[in-house]
């Protein structure tokens, strides 16, 4: 049976073509919710968010990530040498460094390869130049995943602490606009959606460790799980019950009518999202109202972190963004809230977020 | 917490499908570093490594990792003798790297033009997953790790996470990669691989050998194990992970990190040094990787304090099955009592002050062993194996 986590979110980090910033960032957007004017951070955006020698050194899905983590970091004022764990989500990893690394060779043979590249095609890289920017030390994974990598990665970091096994961790996604993923996706049909780029990250932490050193508890992960439903790889499923969204208000001591809303991982792939309506209908009858915050933004794997941090935003505010055609906000009844993600082949996680 | 065992396993490793194959030729201290075939090697200083020989599990529409998954993990699950049920609500947690980018570096190197074969949807790492839960129903928590070199040793640590904080009782677990070019030509680009085959822990060592291969486990709870009286190998006491934070390819030089992941296994396993009787080293061959490694051993175990060997000597480095595949020797030692060579290993090393069992296997009585990973970006992780149910 899947565990109660109680794990409180002190730190939100978002660097998105739409917001960039903490918290309150997030929440100031949130409150006045509008499209970006496009789905890419510039380059200029990135360059201001770390150090010169780092933009000459690391990659931009990892300037991402780094960018993205400090700032969640910064706003916990969690010491990292008091432990800190890492776990971040991605859908492709840096493939940019991949194309550069094998056109390399292709262009010139082994005289063309780069050493230097070479690290960066393993989908760890952003773990490994994370880990040492903001020295996280303890367990640190990689999670690969279709859609639902960012909110995987939330979901498993809360496990890791609330069973003890790191004091706290820094989870969250990221991913990049790829052109050569753009075109591969609408060969199979799956280009649909609207896809962006950006990384997004919460601290997560004991709510007992939180509450002791003083942090400021912006919401709470009080129960996380992941599952699979029945799915050829990259198709659609037809089952309805999600063993995912059970489990998780279970463990969370709740019942189907506790959920006053939900953020969906709905983006545009309409054959999923008509797939996800359907377990979220199945789960919670159709009384929640549901945000996608994946139509307004574009789906990157940081919007599942991004996605937990404004749980915890409407969870303070009683407030909602509604994405269907237009953006609105809606009243709700704060307090508690669902965050769930459903992948083609199946991959589902459903996270209970509360007000602190 | 429940207690983790050991119920089922399946390899496919350069010694050809199944795990007889596989114990039969590490214990036989054969080495299967070879000519590659796969890739072109020309231009090249470095043209060997491991490769799977033989029929592979599957459809030839699926790319060579998938396969490589699938007919390991349809070992281990058959033998653990899990029904549908138990699958049903079992997890599946691989560790994996390449995924399917053997066939999309195909693609990719004739100018990505048409006609894209199938198999292009099996490119990410999460692909072996998706295809395992697909093919052998598996409904439970499912997830895909990469931390590097020490992912499918991460995939089992994950696995038996899961478990012991009850979220299931069974889970398929393991970690596969196929050889692909970026790998071959990323490690010649940095230097790494030894033109011979690989000679860990040797004076003269110079550099790695890769292969592929996967290795798959099914670890299960104590009490579910029991309840359908299954045969338990090993019991998974402990394991640590931890990052070095320090560089993106070089280990920390002190070892601090190999250190950490060592003793937090045998923390969360509750086991003092001297009752760990063998280590299957990650022993890359690599001048760096193996003097820091028995460093970091020595300063665990003292110095001599156990019997360590690498079975990369004989299978090279399978990357993202490494770790899987080692753990399996591991298990496999202890049920067997038999610690696998370093089978290339003619002139040890002064600086690694370790029996490291050169050329032939050696009986053993051995009821506690560890196996080490060790991945780019510093990526720790030690698994402590205690023989049946302990």
């Amino acid at each position: 049976m899947t565990p109660r986590a109680d794990v409180a979110i002190t730190g939100v980090g978002v660097v998105t073509a739409a917001v960039i910033g903490d918290s309150a960032a997030l929440g100031a957007f949130l409150g006045a919710p509008s499209p970006p004017s496009g789905p890419a951070l510039s380059p200029g955006a990135v360059a201001t968010l770390i150090d010169p020698t780092e933009a000459r050194r690391l990659s931009r899905v990892c300037q991402l990530t780094i960018a993205a983590a400090r700032l969640a970091l910064r706003e916990s004022r969690l010491d990292p040498a008091a432990g800190l764990g890492l776990v971040i989500g991605t859908e492709f990893g840096d493939l940019a460094s991949t194309h550069d690394f094998a056109d390399g060779f292709l262009a010139r043979g082994p005289a063309g390869l780069s050493a230097l590249l070479f690290p960066n095609t393993v989908m760890n890289t952003m773990v490994a130049t994370t880990a040492i920017a903001v020295g996280a030390r303890e367990m640190a994974l990689t999670l690969n995943a279709p859609t639902v990598a960012g909110e995987l990665a939330v979901a498993r970091g809360a496990a890791a602490v609330a069973s003890g096994r790191v004091p706290a961790v820094l989870a969250g996604g990221v991913d990049e606009l790829d052109s050569v993923v753009e075109r591969e996706l609408a060969h199979l049909g799956l280009g649909g959606e609207r896809r962006g780029d950006g990384a997004a990250f919460v601290v997560l932490e004991s709510r007992e460790a939180a509450r002791a050193r003083g942090a400021t508890v912006l919401g709470e992960v009080s129960a996380a799980a992941w599952r699979a439903l029945p799915a050829r790889p990259w198709g659609v499923g037809r089952m309805r019950r999600s063993r995912a969204i059970d489990a998780a208000l279970r463990a969370a001591g709740a019942r189907p009518a506790d959920v006053s809303w939900v953020y969906a991982s709905a983006s545009g792939d309409e054959p999923r999202d008509r797939w996800e309506a359907d377990v979220l209908g199945a789960a919670l009858g159709t009384r929640a109202p549901v945000s996608s915050l994946g139509r307004l933004l574009a789906r990157h794997a940081g919007l599942g972190a991004l996605r937990v941090a404004a749980a915890a935003w409407t969870a303070r505010s009683g407030l909602l963004p509604i994405v269907n055609g237009t953006t609105r906000l809606e009243r709700v009844p704060p307090r508690r809230g669902l965050v769930h993600g459903l992948a083609r082949g199946g991959a589902h996680v459903a996270l209970v977020v509360d007000a602190a | 917490m429940s207690r983790v065992v050991v119920t089922g396993l399946g390899a496919a490793s350069p010694f050809g499908a199944g795990i007889v194959a596989y114990w039969k030729g590490l214990s036989g201290g054969v080495c299967a570093i070879r000519e590659l075939t796969l890739i072109d090697t020309q231009s090249f200083r470095c043209r060997i490594g491991a490769e799977v020989s033989g029929p592979l599990a599957g459809s030839a529409r699926r790319t060579r990792a998938d396969r490589l998954a699938i007919g390991a993990a349809a070992e281990a699950l058959a033998d653990a003798g899990l029904g549908a049920r138990d699958r049903r609500s079992a997890a599946v947690v691989v560790g994996a790297v390449g995924g399917g980018m053997l066939e999309a570096e195909a693609w990719y190197w004739h100018g990505a033009g048409d006609p894209r074969p199938a198999s292009l949807r099996g490119v990410l790492p999460c692909a072996q997953a998706e295809a395992l839960a697909s093919r052998f129903r598996i409904g439970g928590p499912r997830h895909t790790v990469v931390t590097a070199c020490s992912s499918g040793a991460v995939a089992l640590s994950e696995a038996a996470a899961l478990i012991a904080d009850g979220v299931v009782d069974v889970a398929l677990a393991g970690g596969v990669d196929s050889i692909t070019r970026i790998c071959f030509m990323g490690f010649n680009a940095l230097k790494l691989l030894d033109p011979t085959p690989c000679r860990p822990f040797d004076r003269e060592r110079r550099g790695m050998s890769i292969g592929e291969g996967a290795g798959f486990v099914v670890l299960e709870s104590e009490a579910h194990a029991r309840g359908r009286h299954a045969r338990v190998y090993a019991t998974l006491a402990g394991y640590g992970t931890t990052t070095d934070a320090y560089h993106v390819t070089a280990p920390d030089p002190d070892g601090d990190g190999m250190v950490r992941a060592m003793r937090a296994a045998l923390g969360h396993a509750g086991a003092a040094p001297h009752e760990v009787q063998y280590a299957n080293a990650h022993g890359t061959g690599t001048p760096q990787n193996d003097r820091i490694e028995a460093r970091a051993l020595a300063r665990v175990f003292g110095e001599g304090g156990l019997l360590v060997s690498s079975s990369k000597s004989m299978i090279g480095h399978t990357m993202a099955a490494a770790g899987s595949l080692e753990a399996i020797a591991t298990v496999l030692a202890l049920e067997h009592g038999v610690v696998p060579p370093t089978a290339s290993l003619t002139t040890p090393d002064p600086d690694v002050p370790f029996d490291c069992v050169p050329h032939a296997s050696r009986p053993a009585a051995l009821t506690c062993a560890i196996s080490n990973s060790f991945g780019f970006g510093g990526q720790n992780v030690t698994l402590l194996f205690r023989r049946g149910v302990a």
